[in-house]
């Protein structure tokens, strides 16, 4: 299996302060993987830097083998990289569907006297979109909002919004910033089978989050940050029973641990 | 043309003077910046108020300077705290453009309302010391210059003893550097706030009240000062005083050396166009942004 | 927002009613009145496009206006040009004006454009002023001769009237049609939220310049348009009322807004003029409208509506 995303030596600093530092990791592709780290280990700072947020200082990001090493966000997206947002944007006085048909690079992409005159195959290309973004919205069970205005979601609605946006826009990959943080504890299950069912499509996802549940039960690997670098990587299973990774989160040498259970 | 050393002194002073009070006006903008992130559009108003405010008690005192002058600084200051307390407190940190239409409606009210009450024909303003002068060497300077240029430096002098040696001004520099970190240590933000907003515009009313001999007054004349001292902000770096202030004198000097010797169409053009320029290549300032340094 | 289901009738009706108005009234006060309206509505309309669509909140306008009112001016009076070549000429020139402009400050922070911007403006004015062998300084150019076309003179209000209503609606019609367009979607879009917009794979610099130049140059064609209507140019054409005008237009309709705003702009025009207030008072009065809508509606009155519909639809979630 090939890598849809190659991560090698990527390094960052803030003022000083080293927040990466050589880390390297591939997502394969079609698969799920997460990314796991106790507060502060520089993954945020990692995904900023993948989807051109932030600019790296040193290190090179490849998609599918195309080199996206500095890009600008747009171009990273353009490229087939969509990410989404640990506090989670979408546009809030537009309707789902407009939220979704701004993400479609097809839609967005028309001509533009064709927009103005409203051709008809600028319509073709509307209706197909909205086509598309009701199948999307469908997907993650919000139909029933579909023209209200997306500030009136709850805040694990809009994090299903900006899912199916970024699905909208037909990535190669999407990488989610804590996808169930702050999201009813009852509807995890739900979120986990719509990944399942976008990753079935094809869909490779990298995904940042602190539910070890949720991530031991959609990922084939996990890879985990301590201090801005990797500390280990490979199959959830593997990864919780490695002392080195207990140490990270709970702060104790294995021993301790064993002695406190 | 010849180049006497006498004109070139003359025009020193004149650029000295002119920076001193763009420094005044511009110094209460950075600083209301600094503590509120607002850019006070109703500012160049409060330099015009002051003015009006100097010219009509100036009678009541027998023409006589100083109490005139007490009255405009105490009179500017207070209309800044009915600013800050009606309007600006409402007014959330990141509502940047709203502050602007805001700020930007009060100046409507006042140039507007002012005009309406004392129509738009310029006003000459008499005060004891008529047009009194004082010999240095081969120049001239009227009695009012050198008041109005002693009154800033003693304005400056003060600002920077209250910004670095009071209880008020620690608890102003640090709002501006860290909201939070202040807050948790109990400085109270809606009192230095609003201090800070009666302090810039006293610094603006004395800057018109100082003006008004000098000048021709008109509901006008803050407009005509307002944007560049915008400008002058932008260029010491938002938020930042000394840069305000520095700045402000240079632009002073330049305006009257190119006045100087290349004639007024020059002049202002000249000027604007150093800003737009300077504005674009530091967006944030020459000098550091948001600090509020007074040292 | 979805517009009425009736909204193209009452356009239809509008435009016959605006069509008739010389016919039903021979004050030419009133007509006077109407034509400033109309290029008044044209030019904030185009602001709404750069603040309202696109979140700049552009002073540059202003010195749009100008250099558009100057530019036809010239041509007509000095190259003797036509009206017509002269209005173009306008739009030429602040396309390429607006462009160069544009280029540069919609890279920098949002403060920066304000300063940026109104420094231009007030540039444009001191040039008006102070480069006496092409704007003539402080007297201005006086006497622009009425528009011709085909042998016909626009030489009353009423005939003149036709000219700023058939380019009203032409550019309300451009600009309507932009801002439902694909295009109006995603400027509203990068004003709500830039990284989002960015990690979507939309780069926002290129839809801002665009919106920057069609409204700089709508905005001096108007100009142009208004200069041939007061038959004379001077600095004051530059006078920072004209800006506050434009922009009380935009933030009562409520930015963003197109309809909102068209209707603030037909309010703002006519009440003060019926009312008959001085010149100052109604500046005292936009004055005083513009903080209270600042204080007590933000996002104007179209904001407002909205607010109140969406608090409605989260009651009725709940």
């Amino acid at each position: 299996m090939s890598a849809i995303l190659s991560v090698s030596g990527l390094t960052k600093s803030f003022s000083g302060v080293r927040a990466v530092q050589n880390a390297s990791f591939d997502v394969e592709d079609g698969s799920i993987t997460g990314l796991i780290g106790p507060n502060g280990s520089g993954k945020s700072t990692t995904i900023d830097c993948i989807s051109g947020f932030q600019r790296l200082d040193a290190g090179r990001v490849e998609l599918g083998g195309q080199d996206i090493t500095g890009l600008n966000a747009a171009s990273v997206a353009r490229a087939g990289l969509i990410r989404t947002f640990q506090n989670v944007r979408v546009y809030d006085s537009y309707n789902l569907l407009d939220n979704l048909l701004v993400a479609d690079a097809s839609f967005r992409d028309t001509n533009w006297m064709d927009a103005l005159l409203r051709t008809p195959s600028f319509r073709r290309t509307r209706t197909k979109s909205q086509d598309r973004a009701r199948e999307l919205i469908d997907l993650v069970g919000l139909t029933r909002l579909i023209d209200a205005p997306a500030t009136v979601l709850s805040y694990g609605q809009k994090k299903l919004l900006a899912f199916a946006a970024a699905m909208m826009a037909r990535p190669r990959l999407i990488v989610l910033d804590e996808p169930v943080a702050g999201v009813n504890p009852t509807r995890v299950n739900e979120v986990a089978e719509i990944l399942r069912k976008a990753n079935a499509t094809g869909i490779s996802f990298l995904i940042v989050e602190h539910n070890v549940e949720f991530i031991n039960s959609l990922c084939s690997k996990v890879v985990v940050f301590e201090q801005g670098t990797k500390l280990t990587e490979g199959a959830p299973e593997q990864v919780r029973n490695d002392p080195r990774v207990l140490e990270a989160y709970l702060g104790m040498a294995p021993a301790a641990v064993a002695e406190a259970s | 043309m010849e180049i006497s050393a006498t004109y070139l002194l003359q025009l020193l002073l004149n650029g000295l003077m002119l920076g001193l009070i763009y420094a005044l006006i511009a110094v209460g903008l950075a600083l209301i910046f600094g503590v509120l992130e607002v850019i006070n559009f109703a500012h160049g108003e409060f330099l015009m108020l002051g003015g009006y405010a100097m010219a009509l008690s100036l009678p009541l005192f027998g023409l006589s300077y100083w109490p005139a002058l007490a009255v405009a600084v105490v009179v500017t200051s207070l209309i800044g705290v009915v600013l800050y307390e009606c309007f600006l407190r409402h007014i959330g940190q990141k509502e940047f453009e709203r502050s602007i239409l805001t700020t930007l409606g009060i100046s409507m009210i006042l140039l507007y309302g002012m005009q309406y009450l004392f129509t738009a024909t310029p006003m000459m303003v008499d005060t004891a010391y008529g047009f009194d002068g004082v010999e240095i060497g081969s120049i001239r300077i009227s009695v009012t210059r050198l008041i109005a240029g002693g009154l800033s430096i003693a304005a400056f002098s003060g600002l920077y003893c209250l910004l670095k040696f009071t209880q008020f001004g620690r608890a102003m520099r640090a709002i501006a550097q860290n909201r939070e970190a202040a807050m948790m240590v109990g400085i109270k933000p809606r009192h230095v706030a609003r201090n800070a907003v009666a302090l810039a515009s006293a610094l603006c009313g004395l800057a018109g009240a100082a003006l008004a001999p000098i000048q021709l007054l008109h509901p006008a004349m803050g407009q005509a000062i307002i944007f560049k001292a915008f400008a002058l902000v932008v260029i010491g770096g938002l938020g930042n005083m000394t840069g305000a202030v520095v700045v402000a004198i240079a632009l002073g000097m330049m305006e009257s050396w190119i006045g100087g010797f290349f004639g007024i169409v020059w002049q202002e053009g000249a000027i604007f166009t150093v800003m737009i320029v300077a504005v674009l290549l530091r967006p944030d300032g020459i000098f550091q942004r948001g600090s509020m340094r007074v040292g | 927002m979805s517009e009425p289901r009736w909204t193209p009738y009452a356009v239809l009706a509008a435009i016959i009613l605006l069509f008739a108005l010389p016919s039903l009234t021979a004050s030419n006060y009133y007509i006077a009145i109407a034509i400033s309206g109309l290029i008044f509505l044209s030019a904030a309309a185009a602001l709404n496009l750069v603040y309202g669509y696109a979140g700049l909140l552009s002073f540059a306008q202003l010195g749009f206006w100008g250099v558009g009112g100057y530019c036809a001016a010239i041509a007509v009076m000095d190259l003797h040009w036509s009206f017509w070549a002269g209005v173009l000429f306008a739009g030429v020139v602040n396309v390429i004006l607006g462009t160069v402009i544009g280029v540069v400050i919609t890279r920098t922070t949002r403060h920066a454009f304000v300063v940026v911007t109104l420094t231009f403006a007030l540039l444009a004015s001191l040039i008006a002023r102070d480069w006496i062998d092409v704007t003539r300084g402080p007297l201005g150019i006086p006497g622009l001769p009425p528009p011709q076309f085909m042998g016909f003179i626009f030489n009353t209000s009423a005939r003149f009237y036709y000219i700023a209503l058939v380019f009203a609606l032409l550019m309300l019609a451009f600009l309507y049609a932009l801002m439902t367009s694909r295009i109006g979607l995603v400027l509203k879009a990068i004003k709500q939220n830039d990284p989002l917009v960015e990690s979507e794979g939309i780069s926002p610099g290129p839809y801002k310049l665009a919106a920057f130049v069609i409204a700089a140059t709508i905005t001096g064609m108007a100009g142009a348009i208004f200069a041939f209507h007061l038959k004379v140019i001077d600095p004051s054409f530059l006078d920072f009322y004209y800006m506050q005008t434009f922009l009380i237009i935009v933030i009562i309709g409520g930015a963003g807004s197109f309809w909102a705003v068209v209707l603030a702009g037909a309010a703002m025009v006519i009440l003060p003029e019926a009312l008959r207030f001085s010149n100052e008072l109604r500046m005292v009065i936009y004055g005083v409208v513009l903080v209270a809508v600042m204080m007590f509606m933000p996002a104007g009155i179209s904001g407002w509506l909205e607010t109140r519909r969406i608090r409605t639809l989260r009651k009725a979630l709940r």
